[in-house]
């Protein structure tokens, strides 16, 4: 299975840019997310009630399109944590402001978490399959799971991607993360996988899901395992965690050198690795030779755990 | 490969038992009840969230209603099912509300309580409302949540029959689960869409919806499955299909475009026609927007004759995210049981379509198929047929 | 009246977030649903609560509405017959 388009926005110059891999330096505090010209993707009378989130998921999607040279996708699956938290603060505030009276009803009706899913099938005017996936740190691989059985169910061209929004008092992240001092942010990834072979040739091998986690290096093992690869097969691996015991049997399963942290680079939010999937899409084309193999390691939430499994 | 249901669990208004479901609809008794607290007619499950906790001896800690809901639900349905290492065993859960209860008693109490605790809005995310029914439920592994909002539940059991056709999952248990939010409350009610009274789904005089709380779910196996569980087939999963009306983000489409695709998906994946659809549980909310293009829906996919066709949302209210589950747990009953459910308060049919639903229960009505539809805000539709098993 | 007229433009444009359009581009007599203005169902309810909400007006009956959204006039008219005294 092969991913036939990759788009991000996020703090990194990812959009439209490739081999923005060589280029990524760590976020500071200060580091602002770069936003595209949304009009350039989406006429302007079709915004009036799209957010940042919503501008960002269909712009990503609109590039999608383009790269993969066609003009509707055959499924469109999204991840997300917490879909359009920001709508969702906006029509607690309004609840709250009118004391009983009537309250304006666009930000509810934006507020449920497949807003972004269905917002861009109302952009595309597309009527195929659509779902959310929305299992916090998991939200984006999960969506990436239901991706692969679509295109094994014959949909050519199926546009899975996350995006996730916060700064606001509802998202729990900061809390959660507190300690690891990172810049708790948005971004959104989409992607289009299909069977048919492209020039990228990037291939998505396998993903799976993993809660309740109960040893880490046994389940990459036997991941691994079911792929018939060994650890030393795998080039490098990308990963995120909220403590230091990932790192370490991760350094020690495999070498120190080949592991890295992305959330120093995407910042963090639920479903970044969906930003470290475009990373490794971008590493594998610009830097790997054929049969290279990149492994995502998301273990944001200690007891969740998401592997992705790409090669050139 | 065949997917067979073995277990089902409902909690509604109607009652935390099957049985107790079914009976209330066999009698015609709404659950639908007014409020005082809330100000509304609505479908409140009876046992509070204390009384939940007591029954299940669960520990004092923040839980949201959308778990303790659900659990009622799935622990009926997985009833005395063990869990083994040969099975590889999932768990699918739908909601559109997640922790939306316990944060916005944050949100609001924050505002003049800045004491009150931050371990409240730990349980805000959906999939944090699952993780804790997988914890209950002593399950780990595959442990996924959908929210398409009110198609989330059928969604889910759609996804849960999918993992295990690919061979990622041997059973899966799915079905979904949504409490009374004052956030849904204020939200539908920002829509105008509440009928004062009771809902009238269907009928030409509907004024609009009642809102409701629940949970069910199911339990799927594939054959393999069954031959080590031992389990006996309530009946078989044969036709799921997803859709998108692409029309309005909460409006649907008055040709009901998307609903018609997925209720023709279902019968060509099953491989039957038409015809041989015996029930039709619909989505019916009792809005005018949703019952006409339904209705619309049901007259292309079956012509001149269409199957006897009910909505059960005037008797448990609208159970957003946990309603396409409630109502597939109804259309398994209905296959068991051979019986047609009534649709409630139907007197006039509507003049742009015509059609009459089911307006009491009827017994030995020779169900084979039972189609259950249900729909969602940003046009969202599934349909899944459920066929009787010899 | 006139006066009215702006404010209402003015508050429709702001809370339907109508970027694109100025005030002079809705004409008094302009439809604000379908060819006109494009507004749909979800702004009819916007517009319900700008009417509540900015000039006390309340719009309970479906079928009220539908005549009294047709049109900056009919709004204009409706609050000035049934403004609170």
């Amino acid at each position: 299975m092969f991913i036939r388009a990759a788009s991000t926005i996020s703090h990194q110059p990812t959009f439209r840019n490739k081999g923005f891999s060589s280029k990524l330096l760590p976020l500071t505090p200060d580091t602002a997310l770069i936003h595209p010209d949304y009009g350039m993707f989406i006429p302007p009378k079709d915004t009036r009630r799209l957010n940042d989130i919503l501008k960002m998921a269909i712009t990503c999607t609109s590039d999608c399109l383009l790269q993969a040279e066609i003009d509707q996708p055959d499924a469109i699956i999204v991840g997300t944590s917490m879909g359009c938290n920001e709508f969702t603060k906006t029509f607690l505030d309004k609840i709250h402001a009118a004391n009983g009276g009537l309250i304006a009803p666009t930000a509810f009706m934006l507020s449920t978490h497949n807003t972004i899913a269905g917002q861009v099938s109302l952009f595309l005017g597309n009527q195929s399959y659509n779902i959310t996936h929305t299992h916090n740190n998991l939200s984006f691989e999960h969506a990436l799971v239901d991706a692969m059985m679509a295109v094994e169910e014959g949909k050519q061209r199926v546009l899975v991607g996350a995006a996730d929004e916060m700064g606001n008092e509802l998202y729990d992240m900061h809390e959660r993360l507190q300690n690891n001092q990172l810049l708790a942010t948005s971004g959104a990834s989409l992607f289009i996988l299909s069977d048919e072979g492209s020039s990228v040739a990037i291939h998505l091998i396998d993903v799976d899901c993993y809660s309740q986690l109960e040893n880490l290096e046994a389940t990459i093992n036997d991941f691994l395992k079911r792929n018939k690869l060994t650890l030393e097969e795998v080039n490098r691996v990308l990963f995120s965690a909220s403590r230091s015991a990932t790192a370490e049997t991760l350094s020690r399963i495999f070498q120190t050198e080949k592991i890295v942290d992305y959330q120093v680079f995407s910042g963090a939010y639920y479903v970044n690795s969906a930003f470290a999937m475009h990373l490794a899409v971008d590493l594998l084309e610009m830097e790997s030779k054929p049969g290279e193999k990149v492994l995502i390691c998301n273990n944001l939430i200690p007891n969740n755990l998401g592997l992705i499994l790409l090669s050139r | 490969m065949r997917i067979f249901v073995t277990g089902i669990g409902v909690v509604s208004a109607l009652g935390d038992t099957v049985q107790q479901n079914w009976n209330a609809l066999k009698t015609g008794n709404t659950g639908i009840q007014w409020s005082d607290r809330l100000g509304l007619m609505v479908g409140e499950v009876k046992q509070t969230n204390e009384s939940i906790m007591r029954a299940y001896a669960l520990p004092q800690v923040d839980f949201s209603r959308t778990t303790l809901l659900a659990l009622i639900a799935a622990k009926t349905c997985w009833g005395e099912n063990r869990l083994v290492p040969t099975l590889k065993t999932g768990l699918v859960a739908a909601t559109s509300a997640g922790g939306l209860d316990r944060m916005e008693e944050y949100y609001f109490r924050h505002k003049t309580d800045p004491d009150f605790v931050m371990n409240t809005l730990m349980t805000h995310d959906n999939g944090r409302t699952t993780d804790r029914l997988a914890n209950l439920l002593g399950m780990n592994g595959f442990v996924g949540t959908i929210s398409t909002a009110c198609s989330s539940g059928a969604n889910a059991i759609m996804h849960g029959a999918r993992l295990i056709r690919h061979g990622r999952l041997d059973r899966a248990l799915v079905g979904g689960s949504d409490p009374l939010t004052s956030f849904n409350l204020k939200g539908f009610g920002s829509l105008m869409i509440y009928d004062p009274d009771i809902c009238k789904p269907f009928d030409a005089n509907r004024k609009g919806l009642n809102m409701g709380e629940g949970g069910a779910f199911l339990l799927l196996e594939s054959e393999r499955s069954l031959v080590e569980t031992g389990n006996k087939p309530l009946c078989e999963l044969t036709g799921w299909c997803n859709a998108t009306d692409a029309y309005h983000q909460t409006a649907s489409s008055p040709e009901g475009v998307g609903a018609s695709i997925t209720m023709q998906g279902c019968l060509r994946m099953a491989g039957i026609t038409a015809e041989q659809v015996n029930y039709v549980n619909a989505h019916g909310t009792g809005t005018g927007n949703n019952d006409l293009s339904e209705t619309a829906a049901l007259k292309k996919v079956f012509g001149v004759k269409t199957p006897p066709f009910s909505s059960t949302k005037g008797f448990t209210g609208h159970t957003l995210a946990a309603a396409g589950a409630v109502e597939a747990v109804f259309s398994v009953m209905a296959i068991l049981e051979n019986a047609l459910l009534p649709n409630a308060n139907f007197t006039t049919p509507m003049p742009e379509t015509d059609l009459l639903p089911v307006t009491t229960f009827k017994e030995n009505a020779g169900v084979e198929y039972a189609l259950s539809n249900s729909f969602g805000f940003g046009g969202n539709c599934t349909s899944l047929l459920f066929k009787r098993h010899h | 009246m006139d006066e009215l007229k702006q404010t209402l433009k003015e508050q429709i444009i702001q809370e339907l977030n109508l970027k694109e359009v100025k005030p002079e581009d809705i004409a008094d007599d302009t439809p604000l649903f379908g060819d006109g203005l494009g507004l749909d169902s979800i702004d009819a309810l916007e517009l319900i609560v700008i009417m509540e909400n900015f000039h006390g007006v309340k719009i309970t009956d479906a079928s009220v509405g539908k005549e009294v959204l047709y049109s900056i006039n009919t709004m204009a008219e409706y609050i000035t017959q049934n403004k609170p005294a």
